[in-house]
């Protein structure tokens, strides 16, 4: 999209202070191209909090569009990808709470939860890796939405505890309780068994 | 944490096993729950079952590579054509 009159298009070389600078001054394409930079992550954030697709791209629109209502108050005191992070969060934990309220709640689609695939292809480890696969998705689906975003934000996406914390708005202790209250119940729900067996 | 040879080590032992695995345990409960593990069956499998599940949840890489929609910004653009985000509400 052309920069409107007046706006200059982004130096791909700007720096993200630079960026954030134009953007906090009214610039719609500065923020794009700042908030571009993590829209496929944070899509696949929300695609994993969330499960639906259409419902992703729905809150992925209100993301963007309470960022940009809120970046003239965006102070630094974090990063800029942790601050995007953290409105996704927020705006996921909304849209999964008001679906709780509706009478068929939806849950995270395990077809999209797939597990690597296994170097030797063995049919029978595939046969029980989708079996895993399955009941891991479900068991995620189960899950309370802040329990959901730490095991989602720490094992998934791979966050240190800090970052995610950050993100999710909570003390480090208060997440890692989180983080290990999701484990403990993943884990009930699957069964060592079934883990120890497929999971190795 | 509790203290070594306190309450009940198989209980405070499950309870504890995504710390252990994190390596968040301090020496002292991590001791107690190597002691209690290598005696008992079911806090053993415990373990190596927590270790599967976080490397089988590291592995949900399903949706890596998906792309955002090229509508993500359709919102922002409606609004940025109001004025600066400064003079708008959230």
């Amino acid at each position: 999209m052309p920069p409107p009159p007046g706006k200059r298009a982004p130096d791909p070389a700007e720096t993200e202070a630079s960026l954030l600078a134009r953007a906090q001054a009214g610039d719609v394409s500065a923020f794009e191209h700042l908030s571009g930079a993590y829209a496929d992550r944070l899509f696949m954030l929300l695609r994993r909090l969330l499960g639906d697709r259409s419902e992703a791209e729905d809150v992925a629109q209100e993301v963007m569009l309470r960022a940009w209502q809120g970046i003239a108050r965006f102070q630094g005191q974090s990063s800029y990808f942790t601050w995007l992070y953290r409105i996704a969060v927020n705006e996921a934990s909304r849209a999964l709470e008001k679906k709780a309220r509706q009478p068929a709640a939806a849950s995270i689609g395990a077809y999209e939860l797939q597990l690597p695939a296994s170097p030797a292809h063995d049919p029978s480890w595939q046969a029980e890796n989708s079996e895993l696969r399955r009941a891991l998705g479900h068991a995620l689906a189960q899950l309370p939405p802040t329990l959901r975003t730490a095991i989602v934000l720490r094992d998934v996406e791979g966050l240190s505890t800090q970052q995610a914390a950050e993100i999710a708005g909570v003390s480090q202790a208060a997440f890692k309780s989180r983080l290990h209250q999701a484990r403990l119940r993943v884990r009930a729900a699957i069964g060592d068994q079934t883990l120890v067996t497929t999971g190795g | 944490m509790g203290m070594p040879g306190r309450v009940d080590d198989h209980q405070w032992s499950q309870q504890h096993l995504s710390h252990y695995v994190e390596g968040e345990l301090r020496p002292r409960a991590r001791r107690r729950l190597d002691r209690h593990a290598r005696e008992c069956v079911d806090c053993g499998r415990g373990i190596r079952a927590m270790r599967a599940l976080v490397h089988a949840v590291q592995g949900l890489d399903g949706i890596a590579g998906v792309r955002a929609p090229a509508t993500i910004f359709d919102r922002v653009r409606l609004a940025g054509a109001g004025g600066s985000p400064s003079s708008q509400n959230t």
